[in-house]
């Protein structure tokens, strides 16, 4: 039971913190769209390295993201209690 | 369905074990290797489509690094470039059935971090003395010098993170894809990967470029020689 | 959670024997053909340019030459205007003092045309009055064309110095000339008359001249006494031409 709870405990935490960690990442990443839409639509001859700029910055915010999903996957198959 | 962290070394080289990404790696190399002999070997000032593409890439890092760097690029083009081209067919490498990306497992990405680390203090230390690069770490006052130091490892470790997330998380994903449904479905998700894979590769390069900047320092830019010293 | 830590070794060595690869059999050669590629782009900018510079130089050298060229033609044109100019001005001048002389020429041949024309008309003046004398005389008694002249002559050779008058009628008679043929009488008187003044007998030949007009005219051989209207006139006449 005492590793039934821990398994438990363990999916809820990587479940909880993949949920609460996309909410960031994802207003973060649609404001960042949404201002380079602005910029573009403002400057269309622009439009190459705003949306080269946009990609990496969008990979740098995903990689909050991605931070919460590595956790997830450290409690799910690297918990040092399992 | 297998732990994406853990790895099972494939055989022993007498005590050592050799993991499934080293010998990936050790495949990439010589593919890189083979690459660049037979790109390089027939070089003219006229140039052909190969040679075309090659300095392409060149001129684009050197451009990258001087935006950066407000320096020469001569001396941390082989370095950056490198990167670039490794974490990038790295990543790509995903392509060829059977093969796991090297940098999807820790330790390949910690080796990466590690070079651009041991870099960073090199180029600090060779620019500025050794007394100069330590005295960074009391920028802007003593008081910043604990979390100087804290900064310099943790930005290792966000790097280390950043790329073995992006690329593990992909082929994790592509994996349990598979696993539901086998057929066509996991393409756009592979695609998803070949653009993420990459954009790391780009963000890996010009992070390895900032941090480099930053231990160098913005100095002034000296005058722009004709002839652009090619040995680091 | 297993960090193998022989695989991230291993992945060290690997990484950096690949950027050394690269490094050694990519980027070295790469970076080497662009700098020889931009090396050769600056050699031909720098020929392009020199040559740019050199026909610029030909440029400028033509265009001085053409200014040159043109600085010689506006100083010739500006010679050729100044010689005609000084031509013109010569020109005129000659053309002036031609003018002027032939002026001058005219009016002296007027003058003397003028001149002739008053000597001309002095002289039928002078030849009128004559005339008039010789009508005028004619109203007045024959005797007073000799007789009224006796006495002047005689006081005209009374003037004369000694020795002419000693000399006077040595050789003969006394050539006289009278206006007309004189009388017996006045020949007698004038003969009387001269003898008294000379202090001796004196014998005289009359010749008549009507040329005289009125008078009488005394020829020796070393004096000539005029008493005479004819040299009365001559002389008014030569006084009023001294008057002009």
């Amino acid at each position: 039971m005492t590793d039934n709870l821990i398994q438990i405990v363990s999916i809820l935490a990587a479940a909880i913190a993949v949920s609460f960690g996309a909410i960031g990442p994802a207003l973060a990443e649609g404001r960042a769209v949404a201002a380079a839409m602005d910029a573009i639509a403002r400057q269309p001859e622009a439009a190459g390295t705003l949306s080269r700029t946009l990609f990496v910055g969008l990979a740098m915010i995903e990689t909050m993201a991605i931070y919460t999903l590595v956790i997830a996957l450290l409690v799910l198959f690297a918990n040092p209690f399992v | 369905m297998d732990n994406p962290l853990s790895l099972a070394p494939l055989f022993h080289l007498g005590p050592v074990p050799i993991t499934a990404p080293v010998v990936v790696t050790w495949g990439l190399i010589a593919v890189l290797s083979l690459f660049a002999l037979v790109s390089t070997r027939k070089l003219s000032l006229r140039p052909g489509k190969t040679q075309t593409v090659l300095e392409l890439f060149v001129s684009t890092i050197d451009a990258q690094v001087r935006e950066t760097m407000n320096r020469e690029p001569a001396p941390f083009r082989p370095l950056v470039g490198t990167i670039f081209l490794f974490v990038l067919v790295a990543n790509w490498s995903s392509l060829i059935p059977g093969v796991e990306p090297p940098t999807a497992h820790l330790e390949t990405d910690a080796a990466l971090a590690l070079v651009v680390f041991a870099a960073t203090i090199g180029f600090g230390i060779a620019t500025r003395g050794i007394k100069g690069y330590l005295a960074t770490f009391a920028e802007p006052s003593w008081v910043m010098i604990p979390l100087n130091i804290v900064e310099q490892i943790t930005r290792t470790f966000s790097l280390i993170v950043r790329l073995f997330g992006n690329i593990m998380s992909g082929v994790f994903v592509v994996g349990i894809i598979l696993s539901l449904a086998g057929l066509f479905v996991p393409i756009p998700l592979m695609a998803l990967d070949l653009l993420t894979g990459a954009v790391q590769a780009y963000i890996f390069a010009v992070l390895a470029t900032v941090f480099i900047g930053a231990a160098v320092g913005d100095a002034p830019r000296p005058e722009r020689p004709k002839k652009e010293d090619t040995v680091p | 959670m297993n960090f193998d830590w022989w695989t991230l070794a291993l992945q060290t060595i690997n990484v950096v024997v690949l950027l050394w690869i690269l490094a050694r059999f990519l980027f070295r050669p790469v970076a080497r053909i662009i700098s020889e590629r931009q090396d050769a782009a600056h050699a031909a900018l720098d020929a392009a340019q020199a040559a740019q510079a050199e026909a610029r130089a030909a440029r400028d050298a033509a265009r001085a030459e053409a200014e040159t060229i043109q600085q010689q033609h506006a100083e010739q044109l500006a010679q050729a205007r100044a010689e005609a100019e000084r031509e013109k001005k010569r020109l005129l001048a000659d053309t002036q003092t031609a003018l002027e002389k032939t002026r001058a020429e005219t009016r002296a041949e007027l003058d003397q045309m003028r001149q002739a024309e008053a000597q001309d008309m002095a002289r039928q003046a002078g030849a009128l009055a004559i005339d008039m004398a010789g009508r005028l005389l004619a109203r007045l008694p024959e005797s007073a064309r000799i007789g009224g002249f006796i006495e002047g002559l005689a006081e005209a050779v009374a003037a004369l110095p000694e020795t002419v008058r000693s000399s006077m009628g040595e050789a003969g008679p006394l050539s006289l000339r009278a206006a007309r043929a004189p009388t017996e009488e006045e020949t007698a008187r004038i003969r009387a008359r001269l003898s008294e003044v000379l202090g001796r007998e004196v014998e005289i030949a009359v010749t008549p001249d009507t040329d005289l007009i009125a008078g009488l005219e005394l020829d020796a051989p070393t004096a000539i006494v005029r008493n005479h209207f004819r040299a009365d006139f001559e002389r008014i006449r030569e006084e009023l031409a001294a008057d002009e």
